[in-house]
């Protein structure tokens, strides 16, 4: 029993990050039609900032801002000098076709993930160093009983549901949030609308990379924090988006949740070993059942 | 008012308008007719910016607006309904005719509600829809809804597509109605196009026939409606 | 109309023989030039210009991006070694049952990729190409875990010896690199003249319009995915035979190393995946001889390679994306 407890309160508490990063990848697919796969690169180098501001003595909430707040300037500077003049390049040669207009973006963020990572260890060392969590890693006592639920991980389902709260109402009851979601609809109808679409993509981008983040802020404290360590969590959130629907937000958060458990499940009941293989498995699995995920629409596929 | 000159449009190699001459005059209903393939899609989407001509101009208001976005031009007071029903099915009636308003809300703060509440008016039925899907709405409506996203943005010039595509005569008949009593009371001028010509030419002021991407004849609508050999060679009928 | 067709197959076949064998001349050539680490480092550029040719085809000429294209060379690797270490076939037979292996798998994930498009088969092939190492601890007794097997090229036959005189070990493994780089050019040139190229460009310019002329797309997507993994298995045994087989020597990195090979040169074109090849390989030694004076530190040194040619791949997708290669391809079209 108390295995099982600590299995879904671990799962609970990864879910609601592989949330984060599953919502981070659906935000940039729906505006601009790409899968970031730097997206967890961008996030490393945040996290590295953060880091670097708590060892110069700033206190944790200084540094979580300046994660947050650089996490989406450095999405919306991509997508401004990167994926912009890209997709406005679809008139060359290369580009005529569908396919290769859906991979060189792809190819793109692949590049981008490879001069941040490289970046950070010019910058930073590569050598592994911890990050710390603003609340205590060991688990509530109660009548003598550790129980298998950290203040910190009350700190993560609390700040992640916050995110999700803000994120929705943000989508659904502001200006920008009706014309992001207009561009990612329709371009067409969003532009005749005037509504200006390059800068609800540069939106998108920022908005990713603040989630992504803070995703990154949340997880390195379990981990370590070096160039690397966030591909595993990138391959996770992925599979995430995939299983709940890439075009789907709340897809998104589900999926990360559904995640979550089955790699915490897996963590406890059968070996830590064992838990890429059984991410393969679903993502794999889900591609055979339902290619477009649980919630994803028809023609979510787009090439 | 506006005014077009040599206009050419191609995609690749094919010549979609291939010189096209021609004005739409202030609050008066121009139409543009033709067989499928004339061009007449093509025209409104490069007067509204979503193709870009490789030659000729095209002014408005004495500005050349050639090589604007689109998000653009609909700020000068061009708005576009596009062919078939361009409306988001996955937004509400409401959202579809405020994402319209949106490029407003800063300047014009204080008409933002009253556009809207001019839309309902036109179409009382998208008041009754106002919280549905615009997916779920029928034909007519989902044209009435394109029509209102553009007309929200209180437009001096509306080019409106093929608005009669795949509909009822009876809903044509209300929707270009609700368009000419518009364009009478308010000043509004329209840029019409269509394939069913004796529709378009009924409210029209003036008519433009293309072929093949050329202008065949511009004169009055009556006169064009009253030639039985050009309808007879363009139009088939 | 067959004995027009066979005689273009024949003139096709003749022009690929033709450009392989100048190919193979001048890297007889300029070998000949090179010290022993030059040498080492240009069987290292055959090897994995074979690995970039695999996303020439299937990339470039069909529009399919796989970033799994190192786990393909594992299969081929792997495959090599056991078949080397268990059995103890000589090489010249290894290699080919290895492609072979490599090429089954090809069709597992050809099987898989024909259903799925753009960034889901990107993304489905990376956590492929992540699994390795996995997939390597958790059948230990077989893959030996992160430690690998260690297998090489070994010395030269007898006939060799007394034939050409003894080679160094370095250029041993440029020689026995050159015959399978050299297969590989003469197949791909093949491929890219002939009926079979001009359909998987069809593929790739137009699902629609290619299904419509009666190309059956899923079964030529699979077909695609087979030939570019014997490609790459190939490339990946070849690999393994520098001396180790392992989850690091198929590290998802090389998957990447081989797109920015493939995109910097020409993602369209056989020359200009030389030429990437030849940049991503030599590029470490040059940025040292280039900034060896300045006294870098290791730290930077260490990562500045990647870096640049990550920048290198992101001016090349941004500015020209044809790659190096492209100018030529522009004139062809």
């Amino acid at each position: 029993m108390n295995t099982f407890l600590a299995a879904l309160s671990l799962g609970t508490s990864r879910g609601a990050i592989f949330a984060l990063v599953a919502l981070g990848l659906v935000i940039v697919w729906r505006g601009a039609g790409i899968v970031n796969f730097a997206q967890m690169g961008q996030a490393m180098f945040s996290t590295y900032i953060a880091s670097t501001l708590i060892a110069n003595g700033y206190s944790y909430w200084v540094a979580f801002l300046a994660a947050l707040l650089s996490g989406a300037a450095l999405g919306a500077l991509l997508d401004i000098f990167i994926m912009r003049p890209l997709s406005n390049k679809k008139q060359s040669e290369l580009l005529s076709s569908e396919s290769m207009r859906a991979a060189v973006p792809v190819i793109a963020s692949l590049g981008i993930l490879g001069a941040l990572q490289a970046l950070a260890g010019i910058i930073w060392a590569a050598e592994e160093r911890g990050f710390p969590a603003p609340a205590k890693e060991e688990g509530f006592t109660v009548a003598g009983n550790v129980l298998p639920f950290t203040s910190f991980d009350v700190f993560v389902v609390s700040i992640v549901t916050l995110t999700l709260i803000v994120t929705t109402l943000f989508f659904t009851k502001t200006g920008i949030g009706l014309a992001m979601r207009a561009t990612a609809l329709n371009q067409e109808v969003a532009k005749l609308s005037g509504i200006r679409t390059n800068r609800t993509r540069t939106i998108s981008w920022a908005i990713s990379g603040a989630a992504s983040s803070l995703a990154g802020l949340l997880i390195t404290p379990t981990s370590n924090l070096s160039p690397n360590t966030l591909d595993l969590v990138l391959i996770v959130g992925f599979t995430a988006a995939v299983v709940g629907g890439l075009d789907s937000p709340v897809g998104a958060v589900l999926g990360g949740f559904i995640l979550g458990m089955v790699i915490s499940f897996v963590t406890f009941y059968d070996t830590p070993e064992d838990v890429f293989l059984a991410i393969l498995a679903v993502l794999l699995a889900v591609l055979i059942i339902r290619p477009r995920g649980i919630l994803g629409s028809k023609d979510a596929r787009r090439v | 008012m506006l005014k077009i000159d040599n206009l050419v449009t191609r995609f690749g190699s094919v010549v979609a308008i291939d010189g096209i001459s021609m004005q739409a005059q202030e609050s008066k209903i121009t139409t543009v007719i033709g067989a499928n393939g004339a061009g007449k899609s093509t025209l409104l989407r490069t007067i509204s910016g979503l193709e870009h001509p490789s030659s000729g101009s095209i002014t408005w208001k004495g500005q050349s607006i050639v090589g604007m976005r689109p998000e653009n031009i609909v700020r000068l007071g061009i708005a576009h309904v596009p062919e078939g029903h361009a409306v988001i099915s996955e937004l509400s009636v409401e959202e579809n005719i405020s994402m319209g308003s949106l490029f407003r809300r800063r300047k014009f703060k204080s008409d933002i509600t009253p556009a809207i509440d001019e839309m309902y008016a036109l179409f009382p039925r998208l008041k009754e829809r106002r919280k549905q899907l615009a997916g779920t709405l029928s034909g007519g409506e989902r044209q009435m809804l394109a029509i209102s996203r553009a007309l929200v943005s209180r437009p001096q010039l509306l080019l409106l597509d093929e608005p009669s595509l795949g509909l009822a005569p009876l809903v044509v008949e209300q929707i270009i109605d609700s368009v000419n009593t518009l364009c009478r009371s308010t000043g509004l001028s329209v840029l019409l196009v269509e394939q069913n010509a004796n529709t378009a030419l009924g409210v029209a002021d003036h008519g433009v026939l293309l072929a093949l991407g050329k202008v065949v004849a511009d004169r009055p609508a009556s006169e064009l409606k009253a030639d039985a050999k050009l309808r007879a060679a363009y139009l088939g009928y | 109309m067959r004995a027009v067709s066979n005689l273009k197959r024949k003139s096709i076949a003749r022009t690929s023989l033709i450009r392989t064998l100048i190919f193979a001349a001048l890297v007889l050539l300029v070998g000949a030039q090179f010290d022993a680490y030059n040498q080492a480092q240009l069987a290292v550029v055959l090897i994995l210009f074979i690995g970039v040719l695999s996303i020439t085809l299937l990339t470039g000429i069909s529009g399919q991006l796989s970033l799994g294209q190192g786990a393909l060379m594992a299969v081929g690797g792997y495959s090599t070694a056991l078949l080397i270490t268990n059995y103890t076939l000589s090489l010249w037979v290894a290699i080919p049952l290895s492609v072979i292996s490599s090429a089954i798998a090809g069709l597992l994930l050809g099987v898989a990729a024909a259903r799925l498009r753009g960034p889901y088969l990107a993304g489905t092939t990376l956590v492929i190409a992540l699994a390795i190492p996995t997939i390597a601890n958790r059948f230990m007794s077989v893959f030996k875990g992160d430690e690998g097997l260690q297998v090489d090229v070994g010395y030269p036959p007898q006939w060799f010896s007394s034939l050409f005189g003894e080679p160094t070990y370095e250029q041993w493994q440029l020689y026995v690199a050159l015959p399978f780089a050299g297969v590989a050019l003469f197949f791909a040139s093949n491929i890219l003249l002939s009926r079979t190229g001009r359909m998987w460009r069809s593929i790739r310019d137009n699902e629609s319009a290619a299904s419509l002329a009666g190309v059956n797309f899923s079964r030529q997507k699979i077909y695609v995915f087979v030939i570019s993994s014997t490609f790459a298995g190939l490339s990946g045994a070849l690999y393994g035979l520098r001396g180790l087989v392992g989850p690091s020597v198929y590290p998802v990195s090389l998957s990447l190393l081989l797109l920015t090979a493939a995109v910097l040169g020409g993602i369209r074109s056989i020359t200009g995946a030389f030429i990437g090849t030849v940049i991503v390989v030599f590029l470490p030694d040059w940025i040292e001889l280039i900034l060896g004076n300045f006294g870098l530190s290791e730290q930077v040194s260490n990562f500045l390679p990647a870096l640049i040619s990550s920048l290198l791949l992101i001016l090349t997708v941004v500015i020209n994306p044809a790659g190096v290669a492209g100018a030529r391809l522009h004139k062809h079209k």
